[in-house]
């Protein structure tokens, strides 16, 4: 189907693309606005408690809460087109520009985030296959278990205690210093241990995954085929099985997009990081719903838009793997998230 | 008569002698007799816990581990020796009982779309998947976030339904691999219906092959019911569980109470540690075949 016809295959994906965040945007609205909760606490805070009922249904009225769900959508969607996307109840500005203000430092937390995962789950991966059943391979095994089995927000918490409280060498929240310039050096260094963190929850879920497929290319008998012409341990492993890998590794890599996402959500919580991830559990609880509409919505374009990318890249590179399952994570691993 | 052959060159080699495996060779001992530990003094510990762990001891709050008080106390006076036999019951009964919930649902859903006709199968298939692929922990949260205040049994159930996706496509591969086969047709001839095929002839085939990611399903539900209860999401203060006890560490992290943090943490990944390495000792047949590398 790509080979024949790359126009109809791609507008194929972007229509589906289109109706499921229709999909989801109407799922999620509904949602929102049938949790408990008083989203004009959000925007006149404690004072809503003291207003007399005139004055509430005045306000409704002003933020269009009175309508029935259905006409709310519809006049939330004719917004949406055009880019209006209401204002945030709590920030009391654009919703684009709140969000925007922050979208850069996840952006970073998780760019570099992701990058690192990749390049040392590699490495590591490789590592462990080069030397298997040594003990090199044993111990980083143990190891990758153990930090596997660590919850990200504990070890947040105790490298906090460590390297902030107690020895003072790092920072122990936010994205810069409060009243500094934030300049490269300082937002590196504030950057240091929600980093850390956020490489030890996934790194090894990764490579072991890279490492068991490795090994099981490694018994295929094209690898007997390579010894027998005279190649090299290291030129058999590195081009040929790791080439063989490949393919369905940068599939999961793209799937793991979401969830590396979710994850840097959890170490943002902690370290008071002010990124997307706080901003979704700050508007989640003081029911700011034009945020929490935009940015499940943006959650929702990045876990929809990263499948179709595996989907693709599946599709494009590894014709063995049109009819295979994308997702079988969980099975290679063993670590399961 | 003698030889007239004589053998050159092959040394004698001794037969390997065959020693029976120990009972415990294998098996992840330190692992069992750990959780063992954990889980019984979490039962039993109405009989020996000599404090209330919801009392507020408001005179003793922030004390450091000490005679009196064995693991100290926390930002609210309350015993964390206690807490944690008493909040350890809370998370294990949670891990449990969400993967039964979990396990219920992928077997159903797994084994309906195993039977069922292509398209449906195709259906319900991208269908887990899209589940599989939304961040299960911002899944759980929205949903204790629209039931509103959690309890133990909402938390169970939040998590049970957000985790069953991945033991629903290993189900489904089993079935669909187990369903062309005899005895399976011969029931359906003799009338048997889904749930008598599914009870009686397939889950005692493919139970063996989820069982490892059930038990792993357990890890994650706890890991799943500390974060949530950490950021407030979850249980409530009230409710002692590992997790709860760990909401409040930001009071201890600026008064450097460190026994807050460290000791219900080390419970924690204690239990996790050792559910997964029997998890790995469940699912590993062992016998690899020699690499060709």
């Amino acid at each position: 189907m790509i080979r024949r016809n790359p126009w109809l295959y791609y507008g194929r994906k972007a229509l589906a693309f289109l109706l499921s965040v229709l999909v989801l945007s109407a799922a999620a609205f509904y949602i929102a606005r049938l949790a408990p909760g008083d989203p004009l606490v959000s925007y006149y805070g404690d004072r809503v408690e003291r207003m007399r009922p005139d004055e509430r249904a005045r306000a409704e009225e002003k933020l269009g809460l009175n309508a029935p769900i259905h006409v709310q959508y519809v006049r939330w969607l004719r917004g949406a087109l055009q880019g209006d996307f209401g204002i945030s109840y709590k920030y009391k500005t654009d919703v684009l520009e709140v969000i925007g203000g922050r979208v850069g430092n996840t952006l970073i937390l998780g760019g570099v985030g992701f990058v690192l995962i990749f390049g040392l789950s590699l490495g590591l991966g490789l590592f462990c296959a080069w030397n298997e059943g040594r003990w090199a391979d044993r111990i980083v095994c143990r190891l990758g278990t153990v930090t596997s089995c660590i919850p990200e927000f504990w070890l947040s918490l105790v490298l906090i205690l460590i390297f902030a409280v107690n020895l003072r060498w790092l920072p122990s929240g936010g994205a810069y210093s409060v009243g500094g310039t934030g300049g490269v050096g300082d937002r590196a260094l504030h950057l240091i241990l929600p980093m850390t963190v956020t490489v030890l929850g996934h790194l090894w879920y990764y490579a072991y995954m890279i490492r068991n497929k490795l090994l099981e290319e490694a018994r295929a008998e094209y690898v007997l085929l390579a010894k027998a012409k005279g190649l090299s341990r290291r030129r058999v492993l590195f081009k040929h099985c790791l080439r063989n890998v490949m393919p369905a590794y940068l599939s999961i890599m793209a799937i793991s997009v979401p969830h590396i996402l979710g994850g840097t959500y959890i170490v943002e919580t902690v370290f008071s990081y002010p990124g997307i991830g706080t901003l979704s559990y700050e508007s989640a609880r003081y029911q700011d719903y034009n945020l929490l509409m935009v940015l499940c919505i943006l959650s929702g374009v990045v876990v929809i838009l990263f499948n179709m990318i595996a989907q693709i890249i599946n599709e494009r590179i590894d014709p063995r793997m049109r009819d295979a399952e994308i997702v079988e994570t969980t099975e290679v691993t063993g670590v399961g998230e | 008569m003698e030889s007239k052959f004589v053998r050159v060159g092959i040394r004698p080699v001794p037969a390997p002698r065959l020693r029976r495996a120990r009972w415990y060779e294998g098996k992840p001992i330190a692992s069992m007799f750990i959780l063992g530990a954990i889980l019984l003094g979490c039962l039993l510990c109405g009989l020996f816990l000599p404090k209330d762990p919801a009392y507020m001891d408001l005179f003793n709050v922030c004390v450091p581990p000490s005679g009196e008080f064995w693991f100290g106390t926390d930002t609210m006076g309350r015993d964390i020796f206690s807490m944690i036999w008493h909040g350890g019951r809370v998370s294990l009964c949670i891990g449990f009982l969400a993967t039964l919930i979990s396990t219920v649902i992928a077997v159903t859903f797994g084994a309906l779309s195993g039977m069922a006709p292509r398209w449906l199968d195709d259906l319900l298939m991208r269908a887990a998947e899209i589940w599989l692929s939304i961040p299960g922990l911002l899944l759980a949260a929205l949903i204790q976030a629209i039931l509103g205040r959690a309890s133990v049994v909402s938390i169970s159930v939040v998590i049970g339904v957000t985790g069953w996706a991945s033991i629903a496509k290993v189900v489904r591969a089993e079935v669909r691999r187990l369903r062309g086969s005899e005895y399976v047709v011969a029931a359906r001839c003799m009338g048997a219906g889904f749930f008598r095929v599914l009870w009686k002839h397939l889950a005692p085939n493919f139970f063996s092959s989820i069982m490892f990611m059930v038990v792993m399903n357990v890890r994650g539900a706890i890991v799943s019911e500390s974060t949530l209860s950490f950021m407030g999401l979850g249980l409530p203060l009230e409710i002692v569980s590992w997790g709860s006890m760990l909401s409040l560490s930001e009071k201890a992290l600026s008064s450097g109470a460190w026994w807050i943090i460290l000791i219900p943490g080390a419970f924690l990944v204690a239990t996790l540690l050792c559910v997964t390495s029997i998890g790995n000792y469940l699912r590993t047949g062992g016998s690899r075949e020699e690499s060709n590398l």
